[in-house]
């Protein structure tokens, strides 16, 4: 930290080289997996495996063309959009709450949140699943949402709580003492403030959606099943699709990846829900 | 309305400070509704999604309910469920798998995310680089994590079977047919996709860490191993605590990897825990046994997280 080794140039160029390489062999099964989608059938077989080929579209065709997975497509979005947006609806006014009073109560509802996020997906999923049925929901998009409910609305709390109390209590104070109710301090003070803290946890609250699969392989059905549920159906015992698989499972990475690049700051806090504000 | 109180937000003088005190004597009981008016949305739905099917999971646990045996319809049969758990050899052993797959991955990840993270404190100009390369493998969809290793290690045409062959690392069968080589696999598969978490935290706490301890350690004449073992690892022993409580509660729930990966097998090499549960409730479809599985691993990550935090936190008061 002190001592900054002095390297001479050529060390340095071998030393990036060397990064570079370590790094494109540790993504190697993400860019295998991209590259495959755009291979036919032969080249997907071939041993020693093939780097060079004639890229074709066709996969991505037959997947979302002739096997639906648009369908499926459009279940993660409509999943992932409702699910964070009921989260961030309800779940901001309480972070809010949380961050300027202190209180008994509001320090169980804390400890409360912390508690359901330790929760295993599988715990809930057994009942879930059987109350879900009993109402008739079982198979509707409102079973996955709700469920999904269970994890973001505590992400919501603990990651917004965190930015509410990066704003100083005396801003919103100051702004009541004009005149200010608590409702319009809070909407045209600590919100417009916090504007990069909700922007962060709603893309949090996508990815979180969009890749979860065990509650959504229980409550959906054909019709709303989302892309992780879905795609395990190329695996069958006559064959495997691995050409689809790799097409459909590409189109499933990429927007979380974009996304993973915007929130890239808040990575430390995103990844421990709020736990730790990081960088 | 909001002009003046926003110019100068800083400047709080002692009579503001006795002003605001009034106000919130008398604003009090203004102040308890708006406060259910803010939290009572998020309570009332997380106890309909959460508390609710969590106490209805728990009266099913002491219930027989199957949707395929007849006569298990709901009926109270009292602790058996959680006896049977006791005498059941196929739950200790997913026990059994789970231990061995959270201590390895945590351990493994908890060493590479440290070199790994000191190692990327010290790049300047590559930094942010190399720190959106590692976030990859975290935001990547889990369940696309096992598709694509299961690709990648196919016994016939996979590339890193090819690559494995062509070192001669192993023979013929494909690493996922083994039975220690499955989960060797599923551990390491687990390291590649959450080392960079450590790395990350360690990232962070390097950030925080004073410079003078450094200044005074280099005066005195430490070596840089010297000063890393003797200064920066107890500094940063608290956040690689929290990174490894992380990790540890969420290993310990592994599905997703594994249910695409190998399934569970060959035979029950991976079949960790949750796999199991998923076994029980939903190809067996005997709920009531599955409540019971998933309400005794709660606890104990529970227990778990509880005992990690408590010593993590007396820890950080010795120093």
């Amino acid at each position: 930290m002190i001592t900054q080794t002095v390297f001479s140039r050529p060390l340095k160029a071998a030393f990036a080289v060397l990064i570079g390489v370590a790094f494109i062999g540790y993504l190697s099964p993400l860019i295998w997996l991209v590259l495959s989608s755009f291979k036919n059938r032969v080249d997907i077989f071939a041993t020693p495996p093939s780097f060079i080929f004639h890229p074709t579209l066709s996969n991505y065709v037959v997947a979302f063309g002739q096997k639906g997975f648009g369908t499926n497509l459009r279940n993660s979005v409509i999943v992932a959009v409702a699910s964070s947006a009921i989260a961030l609806l309800i779940g901001i006014p309480a972070a809010y709450r949380l961050s300027r009073h202190r209180s008994r109560f509001q320090g169980a509802f804390l400890l409360a949140l912390l508690a359901a996020r330790l929760l295993p997906a599988m715990v809930l999923s057994v009942p879930l699943f059987v109350l879900a049925s009993d109402v008739g929901l079982s198979g509707t998009y409102v079973a996955v949402v709700a469920a999904h409910l269970t994890f973001s609305i505590p992400f919501t709390v603990w990651m917004m709580r965190g930015f509410f109390l990066a704003v100083p209590a005396s801003l919103d104070e100051a702004a009541r003492l004009d005149g200010c109710s608590e409702i319009s301090a809070f909407f045209r003070i600590v919100l417009p403030l916090t504007r990069g803290g909700v922007a962060a946890t709603a893309i949090f609250l996508l990815i979180n959606s969009w890749n979860e699969f065990l509650f959504a392989l229980i409550l959906t059905g054909r019709s709303t099943a989302t892309l992780p549920v879905a795609i395990p159906n190329l695996l069958t015992p006559i064959g495997t699709f691995w050409g689809q698989i790799a097409a459909v499972a590409t189109v499933t990475v990429i927007p979380v990846c974009v996304f993973a690049f915007v929130v890239q700051k808040y990575m430390v806090a995103g990844l421990t829900g709020g736990a730790m504000a990081g960088e | 309305m909001t002009g003046t109180g926003l110019a100068q937000p800083g400047e709080v003088s002692p009579h503001s400070v006795q002003r605001e005190r009034v106000t919130s004597a008398e604003l009090r009981r203004h102040r308890r509704r708006s406060s259910v008016l803010a939290q009572a949305p998020s309570l009332l739905v997380l106890a309909v999604v959460v508390v609710f099917p969590l106490l209805y999971s728990i009266n099913l646990s002491f219930r027989s309910y199957s949707l395929v045996t007849p006569n298990h319809t709901g009926q109270w049969i009292g602790l058996d469920n959680y006896t049977r758990m006791l005498h059941d050899d196929d739950f200790h052993h997913a026990i059994v798998v789970t231990a061995i797959f959270v201590v390895a991955a945590v351990a493994l990840e908890t060493i590479l995310g440290l070199v790994v993270g000191t190692l990327i404190d010290r790049l300047r100009r590559t930094r942010r680089v190399a720190v959106s390369m590692l976030l990859l493998p975290m935001i990547v969809t889990p369940l696309v994590v096992g598709l694509m290793f299961n690709f990648a290690l196919n016994a016939q045409f996979g590339y890193l079977t090819w690559a494995m062959k062509s070192i001669g690392l192993t023979a013929g069968v494909g690493a996922l047919n083994s039975t220690p080589g499955a989960l060797v696999v599923l551990v390491l598969i687990d390291v590649w996709e959450w080392f960079p978490f450590v790395a990350l935290m360690v990232l962070a706490g390097l950030q925080t860490l004073p410079k003078e301890p450094f200044e005074a350690a280099s005066i005195d004449g430490a070596s840089t191993l010297q000063s890393y073992r003797y200064i920066t690892l107890p500094m940063l022993a608290p956040i690689l605590g929290v990174a490894v409580l992380f990790r540890a509660t969420e290993a310990v729930r592994e599905f997703d990897k594994v249910y695409v990966l190998t399934g569970g097998g060959p035979g029950s090499a991976t079949t960790v825990n949750d796999l199991y549960q998923y076994r029980v409730s939903f190809l067996d479809w005997d709920l009531s046994y599955g409540a019971t599985l998933g309400l005794v691993s709660f606890a104990f990550v529970l227990l778990l997280s509880g005992v990690m935090y408590r010593t993590l936190s007396r820890k950080e008061v010795q120093r």
